[in-house]
């Protein structure tokens, strides 16, 4: 019976929401505080409801209710209760279910801000709660997560076991409150399009809904890529694969709105590119979702699809990119932008070079992911499209970005004022230049490691000597909690910290392409392999039984300099009931790298295949990921902090 | 500065950068595109695998009994039950590398050897690659059920 009550509450949302959805239209020209309440008391509903059938589906899971379908395919008893739980989002039904829970919590703290104006809240809610409403028909109509199954089997059939990991188990929550966190600014667009009015405040209301998006969703993309680096076994990071490619593109676009609006908030300029954007980055999202989900990209991501699904989902996408974009076509001449002239060197400028290179760098990303599919259509050419393209297009553009990156904080609004300016600039290009030559000493490679090394050394020195600088000017005591939260919002740290996790992330780049190693051997129990001041010693191979697998797992020791540093325990998995296998890497990281070990096939008599991945510096990979959402949010408190004291 | 010559300049800087990336996205999409072939496919079109000198990536299944060791090299057949290629592989293969799995080679043509620089197979042994999926429904030795 309890799975029937989370079906009826999607069905009590479904038909809440649209309601709403009518209400709202109906009262569109009639907007008053009543109106709003109804649609803050219905937002709190619908919140509530999807929770409650979210925790049912969750009940089911951790249970084992195979008689529900998507249980039955996705889990099994044996499996730990983790996954048991990440199973619920480990399929479509499910992660739909999730999407539209995610969605329903942002409408819901979204409508409870009333420092908005009411007539544009309003319209927030409402655009929110169509959305709502057609993703709780999609998955009513065509992927009901509570559907029963006539026979109940025995035992589920398991989950895919590359995705019984803690890593991943975070991943697509995280990533879906980036790709729904961005249906907020969307909303606001919209509203906007619809009230017709647009202010200052629109700016700063929006900005923090973009931060904390943004955020998660670049937590979500390294959650992701560290999965892939320490699971598939490869010791890559990123694949250009289309699916990450789909996650990828609304993040761009949202770094780019998340610069623009910041123009916005200070003068009423580029009013419509600031609309466009924020319809284009859900546009994306919902794109990435989509994608990634209705098997047209394949991969691990694509779950088993079914054609009736793409009729909908090409219905949804219409209603939600084609209405706002006529919307956008009718409305946007009508709005009054203030006059302005800024300097060419000014930071107005340089925020409009960053949207104009962020922009036309998630162009190349597109073309790169649809394009073969484009081919395929046209003349059934198989083509794919791999790394090589995207170093030839994406990093060149990308290049420029980071180099203003670093100079662009020093300008002030407006005008060319900072004598200082061309001093630091001086001072940037020494220490960069000092950097580079050691660079090069340490290690001759190509001149790419050298640009990408040296951009890095440029953006972190340009952040620091920035901070050092505002630091002086801004002449605040910290004694206390308030005068700290006063000095961020006084400097604005998330911006320094998120550009330092730029600066790192590069870093990070510059060690694991240029700098790596590989070494392929094959080895018997006793041999030790060097491999440059490290020596790996092979202890032993034996079979150890997991949980839910059996193991074969060999045992090396890892010396440096002769000295015992650590064991590692490189392993492959044999999942029996889910009838596969997985390698799983022996890792060892530390500051300035990591030392990666795979075990391939092989017996004791003629000794077992070994890959030794020797990778500087890639942890700083995912270590700038997290510095940029770091300074995401801490751009939200410092917002919040600044309004307090003004 | 006046407003007529920073849109001017603002225009300029656009319809550079973007023709500076459409000529990027050209050059790279001439170079760095990988074609996909079945074994027939591949001995249709280009007869004589002399005539290919660009990395491209076949498709089939790994021929039964045909995986042979040498060292670190691997060598084995790809079919598509009508035509077989031989490829020469040095490196780690993919877990799900075996007997009759839908894989996918990318390498180059060296002498009528098909010298593969990767290998791929999926994670989930129910699961082939769709290229490969397709190129076996064309030869009608597709057995799996229809995606």
């Amino acid at each position: 019976m309890i799975p029937e009550l989370g079906h009826i509450l999607v069905i009590i949302t479904f038909v809440i929401s649209t309601m709403q959805c009518f209400y709202w239209l109906y009262n569109l020209r009639y907007t008053n505080i009543d109106v709003l309440r109804v649609l803050q008391k219905g937002s709190f509903i619908n919140f509530l409801f999807i929770f409650l059938s979210f925790l049912i589906l969750t009940y089911s899971f951790i249970t084992s209710d195979f008689s529900l379908l998507i249980v039955s395919n996705n889990s099994h008893t044996l499996k730990p209760l983790i996954y048991k739980i990440s199973g619920v989002w480990g399929n479509h039904e499910g992660s739909l279910l999730l999407w539209v829970l995610i969605l329903s919590a942002f409408t819901f703290f979204v409508s409870f801000k009333d420092s908005i104006n009411s007539k544009l809240l309003a319209s927030i809610i409402g655009v929110q709660t169509v959305i709502l409403s057609l993703f709780l028909a999609f998955i009513l109509f065509t992927s009901n997560p509570f559907e029963r199954v006539d026979e109940i089997p025995l035992d589920g059939r398991g989950l895919n076991p590359l995705l019984q990991d803690p890593g991943l188990a975070l991943h697509p929550p995280m990533l879906y409150i980036g790709y729904v966190g961005l249906s907020v600014s969307f909303s606001f667009a919209v509203a906007a399009l619809i009230t017709g009015e647009i202010n200052k405040d629109w700016a700063r209301q929006m900005r923090p809904w973009i931060a904390i998006a943004w955020s998660a969703l670049t937590i979500g993309i390294a959650l992701g890529s560290w999965w892939a680096y320490y699971e598939l076994g490869w010791g890559g990071w990123w694949f250009w694969d289309p699916v990450e490619n789909a996650s990828f593109m609304p993040w761009l676009v949202a770094t780019a709105l998340l610069h623009c609006v910041r123009i916005l908030e200070k003068k009423l300029i580029f009013i419509n590119w600031t609309i466009l954007l924020s319809i284009l980055a859900f546009s994306f999202s919902l794109l990435g979702t989509f994608i990634v989900r209705s098997g047209l990209l394949t991969s691990v991501h694509a779950f088993a699809s079914d054609p009736s699904r793409g009729v909908f989902i090409l219905i949804i996408l219409g209603i939600s990119i084609g209405v706002p974009l006529i919307l956008y076509t009718i409305k946007s001449s009508s709005f009054n932008e203030e006059k302005s002239n800024f300097d060419i060197v000014s930071k107005e400028s340089a925020i409009l070079v960053n949207n104009l290179f962020l922009t036309t760098a998630t162009l190349t990303v597109l073309i790169g992911t649809l394009y073969p599919l484009f081919l395929d259509a046209i003349n059934g050419n198989k083509v794919s499209i791999g790394p090589a393209y995207y170093n030839a297009t994406f990093a060149p553009i990308m290049a420029p970005v980071v180099f203003l990156m670093a100079i662009a904080p020093f300008l002030n609004w407006k005008k060319y004022t900072d004598k200082n300016f061309i001093k630091k600039i001086i001072f940037l290009s020494a220490v960069t230049f000092l950097g580079g030559i050691l660079l090069y000493l340490i290690e001759e490679k190509s001149i790419f490691a050298l640009i990408c090394g040296s951009l890095s050394i440029w953006l972190f020195t340009g952040v620091i000597t920035d901070l050092i600088s505002k630091i002086r000017e801004a002449k605040v005591k910290l004694q206390n909690i308030k005068q700290i939260f006063f000095f961020i919002s006084k400097i604005n740290l998330g911006i320094h910290v998120a550009h330092i996790g730029v600066a790192i992330f590069l870093a990070g780049v510059t060690g694991e392409q240029f700098y790596k190693s590989e070494y392929n051997v094959i080895k018997k129990v006793g041999d030790i392999i060097n491999i440059g001041t490290k020596s790996l010693k092979f202890d032993k191979i034996e079979n150890i039984d997991g949980p839910n697998y059996n193991s074969l797992m060999a045992t090396f020791t890892l010396y440096e300099n002769n000295k015992f540093i650590s064991k590692l325990r490189p392993e492959k998995r044999f999942y029996t009931n889910e009838k596969s296998q997985t390698t799983e890497a022996a890792i060892l990281s530390d500051f300035w790298g990591d030392t990666y070990l795979v075990l391939g096939e092989g017996d004791n008599k003629t000794g077992w295949s070994l890959r030794i991945y020797s990778n500087p510096l890639v942890s700083w990979i995912w270590a700038g990921a997290f510095f940029m959402a770091v300074g995401g949010i801490l751009s939200v408190i410092q917002k919040s902090s600044r309004f307090r004291n003004d | 500065m006046n407003a007529k010559y920073r849109r001017l300049f603002i225009t300029i800087v656009i319809i550079l950068t973007l023709g500076l990336a459409t000529k990027l996205i050209l050059m790279a999409l001439e170079d760095n595109i990988v074609y996909f072939y079945s074994p027939n496919d591949l001995i249709e079109k280009f007869g004589d695998t002399k005539n290919i000198q660009n990395k491209i990536r076949i498709g089939g299944l790994v021929l039964e009994s045909s995986i042979k060791k040498e060292g670190k090299k691997t060598i084995f057949m790809i079919t598509d039950r009508k035509k077989e290629v031989k490829v020469l592989f040095k490196g780690p293969l993919p877990d799900l590398f075996r007997e009759g799995q839908g894989i996918v080679a990318e390498g180059m043509f060296q002498n009528n050897n098909f010298i593969a620089s990767e290998v791929l197979a999926k994670h989930d042994e129910n699961y082939m690659p769709p290229e490969v999926a397709d190129a076996l429904k064309k030869n009608n030795v597709w057995k799996g059920n229809s995606d």
